[in-house]
């Protein structure tokens, strides 16, 4: 901690930094080196026990924005414990945020808690911030999607952007299903039940614990054995021992047998390569092919991997593998020279790298005002300029999101039953 | 019937910047602008820090100083329960005499709910109660630091830029030698045009073109750009083959309590200290004042200022609703009460057709034409015995009862739609009030009284669905 924390130079008080992720949200003060709070984006409505997710594109503006406000609410004086008025505020976001989710997030934020001013940060500049080089090849594999973009010499190369909706949600979905399909329930009167006969429907965040503590990533060989077992195609492909089996507590009284072929094969759904031969890795080699030649050495050789999905064991050592063994493929082989990839490691975790860069930025007191958008700005104007629209607002149609909502990126080969 | 009297069958409307409509419990007053404030409409600030376990008020500069946490307490890493300090004896031996062992005294923590002690770990008993223990720091604190101060200096570059480029007045084009036409331009378009103006909210292009260039300024500090690597860590082998024992694995939510390790085994899991709570005051956004301000002591639920709806506003309540049926007339009998000490009149007035703030009824209602007096609040009313019975003519058909500073009355409901649902009637409530808060004018004509001003709320009741 610099010894003249707390006072700043001008006597400007030290900006708030928020990440508002699909699945969790990371908040904490400029300057610092990691968020103070890691915590779910869902609120509580009094009286229902389901909480509700903050984020969500497809609902309409009034309820998006009480949601929200609530939420930052809670933020503010829950968990940083400091007047909105008095602080500049740092928002990380995905550059595929829809503008409508962007603006209802200002007026809350402008309206509502009336905060001095709001600076929008790409999550992928950021994470490069983090690392105090000028170019990567970022790739932030969160909850609803992977999303990679590459970005050279401190600007991110729109144009090569490479997104697949593989991602904690996906893998929640998957596992439930393996789940209810394979495995078997003891409670206190019986033993050997199927899940569905005995809880329903487990909850997303008890899948998301097993996903957490019993599943990993397997290695290469092992992984690809895993996959022709699966698809059986010649019928003589064998499965390599599964791990073993864990027993997990449900509420107490009943023990969820997980079945140890589980563990390692549920992962394999972010590497298997569906009908248009995509999966998380084919997104970096894909992006490189976008990028224009001169950069695609530099990029190959700073990757930078950031997101809570990324966090799995063995992640980071399966992607670097099936990214060296695709670009020997036909489809990459002509088309890339470069077959050199590195991986960096950012100062912080991978959920927390993207608002680490994001902190970085904040405490530049010199330069955050002059790029943010201030209240007056917004007072005046009625709206925050977005990459995609910069002076005229979108067109009035993209806001009824009751009627029709927006097309979702499916994969060609579902794994939606 | 108690469901009767449930806070969300009589709502007022509020009107600031949306139309809000919520029980008057919720409500605050504003007295400056007479006016009624939901909680949506008023700004919320901090005022003071407290520890949740020990009640004890932090100044806000220490709680920044201390990232909002207390110094003595400690939260449970598993279960987030507060951490008692427990006492051991050890033998350990004499500082003078190392041969003789004394008793002294070993402290350490405990949670009372899940078991977990600080020694599971490894953490060593301390020898102090408080004060001994440590988290532990951020391996990556020097990097970051290093990283902040080199973008610093180039934030500065780039606001001396800036700022040289707004004092130096650019130079009238003049027809010379073409060297001065290219200075000209330069100066009129910047470096090129990796610069762009730096307009507010357009994509951050984070510095570019910045970078420090070699030699220029020795005293400028070079940051070493991250060394990316070649091999990560494979997973060990015995993680394909070892049986996990579950208690040893933490929980996401255990590892997102310490964002800054996150560790994945329960023995790094250390405790951290209590975060506080803040006690909130609310200001009206239109005259700044303050609508609640608490007590400065954590142990206080008092308030300094209180200027809730309840002690101003005449409150509705419903008394008792008989059965409902379609266009038949009903009579409903409600309750007035005052809460403020002098006499309050009161006028009810039904809605008109088509008033805009009349969206949800579904039933007419005829409301008593006279005016309502009620009476003083008299706390001591109950005790006095000899106070005499204050003398209003109320009209039976229209007052039900009296008592103190409260009366029932009755109103006409004629439910107009036959769907399912609740039956909701609305009117207009006008009442005077006294505003005590006016500054004391001197008194030039003698005793001159405070003014009253008339104050009409909308009222919305839920009278409960129609019986066949």
């Amino acid at each position: 901690m610099p010894l003249f924390e707390g006072l700043g130079s001008g006597g400007e008080k030290t900006a708030v930094v928020i990440d508002l992720g699909a699945a969790y949200t990371k908040c904490g003060f400029a300057g610092e080196t990691g968020p103070r709070f890691i915590i779910p984006s869902e609120i509580q409505k009094p009286g229902q026990q389901q909480s509700i997710k903050v984020v969500q594109y497809n609902i309409n503006t009034e309820e998006l924005y009480s949601n929200l406000k609530e939420f930052i609410h809670t933020l503010y004086f829950r968990h940083l414990l400091v007047n909105p008025r008095d602080r500049r505020v740092v928002i990380i976001e995905s550059i595929l945020c829809p503008s409508h989710f962007r603006e209802t997030l200002t007026k809350v934020f402008f309206k509502q808690f009336e905060v001095p001013s709001v600076l929008f940060a790409p999550s992928h500049l950021m994470s490069i911030m983090s690392l105090g080089i000028n170019s990567g090849l970022v790739m932030d594999c969160g909850y609803t999607e992977t999303l990679v973009l590459p970005v050279y010499e401190c600007i991110p190369i729109l144009s090569a952007w490479e997104a697949l909706p593989l991602g904690g949600k996906a893998i929640h979905k998957e596992l439930d299903g393996l789940l209810v399909e394979q495995c078997t329930v003891d409670s206190d009167s019986s033993t050997g039940q199927s899940l569905p006969t005995v809880v329903g429907s487990i909850p997303e965040e008890v899948v998301e614990d097993i996903k957490v503590r019993t599943c990993f990533v397997s290695d290469l060989q092992r992984g690809l054995k895993i996959q022709e077992a699966k698809f059986n195609l010649e019928g003589t492909a064998e499965r390599p021992t599964p791990p073993p089996d864990v027993d997990y507590p449900l509420d107490g009284e009943k023990i969820l047998h997980i079945k140890g072929p589980i563990r390692d094969s549920v992962m394999e759904m972010l590497f298997e390569q569906d009908n248009e031969e995509k999966s998380v890795a084919t997104l970096v080699l894909d992006t490189l092919v976008k990028c224009p030649i001169d950069t695609r050495k530099v990029l190959s050789e700073n990757l930078v991997i950031i997101g809570g999905t990324a966090m799995l064991p063995g992640f980071l050592h399966r992607l670097l593998a099936e990214i060296r063994l695709l670009v020997d493929k036909p489809k990459y082989r002509d088309a890339l020279a470069t077959k050199s990839f590195r991986l960096h490691s950012p100062p912080a975790k991978p959920n927390c790298t993207a608002w680490l860069g994001g902190a970085i930025f904040g405490a530049l007191q010199d330069v955050l005002g002059s790029r943010s958008v201030s209240r007056d700005y917004y007072n005046q104007t009625g709206r925050i300029p977005d990459w995609c629209s910069l002076s005229s607002p979108p067109p009035e149609s993209v806001y009824d999101a009751g009627k029709t909502p927006p097309p979702l990126m499916k994969r060609a080969f579902s794994t939606e039953k | 019937m108690a469901s009767l009297l449930q806070p969300d069958r009589v709502l007022y409307l509020v009107h600031g910047e949306k139309k809000i409509r919520s029980p008057l419990s919720t409500l605050y007053f504003c007295r400056y602008c007479s006016d009624l404030r939901s909680l949506e409409c008023v700004s919320h600030e901090v005022d003071s820090h407290y520890c949740p376990s020990c009640l004890e008020n932090m100044p806000s500069a220490e709680a920044k100083l201390k990232k909002n946490r207390c110094a003595n307490c400690f939260d449970c890493p598993c279960c987030m329960h507060t951490l008692s300090t427990r006492a051991t004896n050890i033998p350990a031996p004499l500082p003078d005499d190392p041969s003789k062992t004394a008793m002294k005294k070993a402290y350490y923590l405990a949670c009372g709910f899940c078991r977990w002690t600080s020694r599971d770990v490894g953490m060593a008993d301390k020898s102090v109660a408080s004060g001994g223990w440590q988290e532990p720091e951020n391996p990556h604190t020097q990097r970051i630091n290093k990283l902040i101060e080199y973008y610093q200096q180039l934030a500065q570059r780039e606001k001396l830029d800036r700022d040289r480029k707004k004092l130096a007045r650019r130079r009238p084009y003049m027809p010379l030698a073409f060297s001065q036409h290219t200075i000209h331009v330069v100066e009129k378009y910047g470096l090129g045009t990796r610069l762009q103006r730096q307009r507010p909210g357009a994509p951050i292009t984070s510095l570019a073109g910045l970078s420090l260039k070699e030699g220029e300024d020795q005293k400028e500090m070079k940051i070493e750009p991250a060394q990316a690597l070649d091999e990560v860590e494979p997973l060990p082998e015995d993680c394909y083959t070892r049986p996990i024992n579950l208690p040893e694995v933490t929980t996401l939510r255990q590892r997102l309590l310490q964002p800054d390790i996150q560790p994945a085994g329960a023995s790094q899991l250390h405790p951290k200290h209590k975060h506080l709570l803040i006690k909130r005051s609310l200001r009206c956004r239109k005259c700044e004042h303050n609508l609640s301000k608490p007590e400065f002591n954590p142990t206080s639920i008092k308030f300094k200022i209180q200027l809730v709806a309840v002690s101003y506003i005449p409150e509705v309540r419903i008394m008792s609703i008989p059965n409902l049926r379609f266009q038949k007339e009903c009579q409903v009998l409600l309750t007035l009460t005052n809460p403020v000490e002098n006499i309050t009149h009161v006028n009810l007035v039904g809605c008109e057709e088509g008033d805009p703030e009349d969206i949800n009824s579904t039933a007419k209602v005829m409301v008593p034409t006279m005016e309502l007096v009620l009476a003083g609040k008299d706390a001591a009313a109950e005790y006095d015995e000899l106070a005499e019975p204050q003398d209003f003519q109320d009209d039976p058909d229209v007052v039900a009862f009296r008592k103190s500073n409260k009366i029932g009355f009755f109103i006409k409901v004629v439910p107009q739609r036959e769907e399912d649902g609740d039956v909701t009637v609305s009117f207009k409530i006008r009442h005077d009030f006294r505003n005590l808060a006016a500054p004391i004018r001197p008194s030039e004509e003698g005793d001159a009284p405070t003014e009253a001003v008339w104050l009409t709320h909308h009222v919305e009741l839920s009278l409960g669905p129609l019986v066949a």
